[in-house]
């Protein structure tokens, strides 16, 4: 009767339809898997080999990453004239900014949303309405006065400066918090504040550490994210090159034969792997834990 | 009043002093750097749209030349109507293509059916890595790869894909669409596993199935979490680069640009801050435009969208 019941229900999901989107499905893996495995496999190539064999195995196999990661630099012009970046200090730079934009983008919508969802002034429903209508009315073009004031304020061209640019409270990440935040009962507050638990105490040890998966997945997000934006430091860090930055920067290079395929498809290679790490390793936390009403799972 | 009482409402006083304190401690940073990166950024922008800077001095004149001048340009070159032309066709691509596979996509895996939480994996894989490194994959695979394939397969000679005049367009789309379900998928998928699988038992009794359930049941059930991609969608039209900075640079094609591009490339490539007012002026151009049609969209979904009922 079971086993009936279960062919009954096959029979109803895969209709022609979904036996269609399956077929896509499968046929967008293979396009994403060549294209990524195309990558690594040229990265072992030399050029010679590349130019006669664009697409098969290497006839012989290189070990190009050392070589790119000592020899691929990126010029950029400080007050005492040019300068060759390395690819060590651009990965130092990369987890300067990343890290701390990251943290700076989660930490700031984290404690606002935490400020508008506990403690019920008018001014937290303003801030509510602020996020919501920053999220649909869109302002065009304002870079270059964003670029005008960080360079007001000194933020030009600092890493710090950028961490203090990007924490900021608007955006998807604050109403995440701020759902995760009204989910909390409010008896864990009150009855804290009877056992004399003051306001910082309530937030440090109670409601911070019970939405810690959550914060540490919307991290995760941000760090990606940043470790990936090239077009931001391209604006604002002319001096400190980020990784993502050089792989911009690769396709103006004629230093060592650095421009070739192979070279740049190392360099790509070497740019994936942290994020393609920290996807394998965090995936289910990636994928699982956001809804745009609040925590899931 | 009873001492008591009295007592009681010093405490709370003193408490709401304190919770006061603390709400202001914590909320000061937020609400300064919002006041100078949000509010203060885009005044600055308007009003840098009707300034004229000196080169040399970096004296600031008020005009309204930043605008005309803009008009003139616009006028006398294809630049505007080309840029148009691809910020809408764009927008219409990611919406008809991105958005109907991505929810396509979606109700596959809310579905539960063969390899579904690997095509998650699979699908929101591309919006971790970084769009110069997937770009500069791509761009090599189809200008390299594909004509030598087709070489050894046909023993023709093409052009890359990229290279060809008549597929360059078709590359990049295709590009834009295929990286382009990450978010979106993870969220339709989430919504869609939230619906009351009795209402989708109650249709199958009456006999929806396949295409007719998904139209029916599953798409007003997720179209609020729809809705809000779609209006939140409408700023692409604007802002959207397609990715043409990962492929050209500075130096895209004229007839491929989008204001999104347009824009970023403006003041990337900017020498001095005397370019800036300019881009600023453009900006508020499509500011206006872009925040009307915002609410439009947002009035004609609530009144014409689907209802949950």
């Amino acid at each position: 009767m079971e086993k009936v019941a279960k062919i009954k229900e096959k029979r109803n999901v895969y209709s022609p339809f979904t036996i269609i989107m399956g077929i896509v499905l499968a046929l967008y893996t293979v396009t994403l898997i060549v294209l990524l495995g195309w990558a690594v496999i040229t990265g072992c190539k030399s050029q010679d080999d590349f130019y006669v064999n664009k697409y098969k195995l290497p006839t012989e196999w290189y070990w190009n990453f050392e070589y790119v990661y000592s020899q691929f630099t990126v010029t950029i012009q400080t007050k005492l004239g040019s300068r060759n970046v390395g690819m060590p200090e651009m990965y130092m730079n990369s987890i300067l900014y990343s890290v701390g934009c990251a943290f700076a983008a989660t930490l700031v919508p984290c404690i606002t949303a935490y400020a508008c969802a506990k403690y019920e002034y008018r001014f937290s429903k303003i801030v509510y309405s602020i996020v919501l209508v920053a999220m649909i009315v869109p302002f065009v073009g304002s870079l270059p006065a964003e670029v005008r004031m960080a360079q007001r304020f000194s933020l030009y061209n600092h890493i710090w400066g950028m961490w203090i640019m990007k924490a900021n409270f608007l955006g998807m990440y604050f109403l995440v918090f701020y759902a995760g935040f009204k989910c909390q009962p409010k008896a864990y507050m009150e009855a804290a504040t009877v056992d004399g638990a003051g306001n910082w105490r309530i937030m440090m040890q109670i409601s911070l550490p019970l939405i810690r998966n959550l914060f540490f997945t919307v991290i995760l997000i941000n760090f990606i994210t940043f470790w990936n934006d090239y077009q931001s430091p391209l604006v604002y860090l002319p001096s400190y090159p980020t990784v993502a930055y050089g792989m911009f920067k690769i396709k103006d290079t004629v230093i060592n034969g650095m421009s070739t395929v192979p070279m740049r498809m190392t360099a790509t290679t070497m740019m994936l792997a942290p994020v393609i790490i920290l996807f394998a390793l965090f995936s289910k936390r990636l994928l699982g834990n956001l809804s745009i009403g609040g925590i899931k799972g | 009043m009873p001492q008591g009482e009295i007592k009681d409402k010093k405490t709370l006083s003193l408490h709401g002093k304190k919770n006061l304190g603390f709400y202001i401690a914590i909320m000061a940073f937020p609400v300064l750097q919002f006041c100078i990166f949000y509010i203060g950024v885009n005044f600055s922008s308007l009003f840098l749209a009707f300034q004229k800077i000196d080169v040399l001095s970096g004296d600031i004149t008020w005009t309204f030349s930043n605008f005309s001048n803009l008009f003139k340009e616009f006028s006398s070159t294809t630049l505007l109507s080309d840029t148009v032309r691809m910020s809408l066709i764009n927008y219409l691509i990611s919406l008809i293509c991105g958005t109907s596979l991505g929810l396509f996509f979606s109700y596959y895996i809310s579905k539960k059916l063969v390899g579904s939480m690997f095509y998650r994996v699979v699908l929101f894989l591309p919006s971790i890595i970084s769009s110069i490194v997937l770009v500069t994959i791509y761009k090599f695979f189809v200008e390299e790869v594909v004509p030598a394939f087709w070489f050894d397969t046909t023993g023709k000679t093409i052009k890359g894909l990229l290279e060809n005049f008549d597929t360059r367009f078709f590359a990049i789309a295709f590009y834009v669409v295929f990286i382009g379900f990450g978010t979106s998928v993870l969220m339709y998928s989430n919504s869609m596993s939230e619906i009351d699988p009795e209402i989708i038992e109650a249709g199958e009794l009456d006999g929806v199935s396949g295409i007719k359930e998904f139209w029916y049941i599953t798409l007003p059930m997720v179209f609020p979490t729809l809705k809000t991609f779609l209006i939140i969608g409408v700023a692409g039209i604007f802002t959207s680069q397609m990715e043409l900075f990962s492929f050209y640079g500075e130096a895209a094609p004229e007839k491929l640009q989008t204001f999104g591009y347009y824009l970023y490339n403006q003041t990337e490539s900017a020498i001095g801050v005397s370019e800036y007012p300019r881009i600023a002026a453009l900006g508020i151009l499509l500011t206006c435009i872009a925040v009307p049609l915002t609410f439009l969209v947002k009035y004609l979904l609530d009144k014409y969208g689907f209802s949950e009922n």
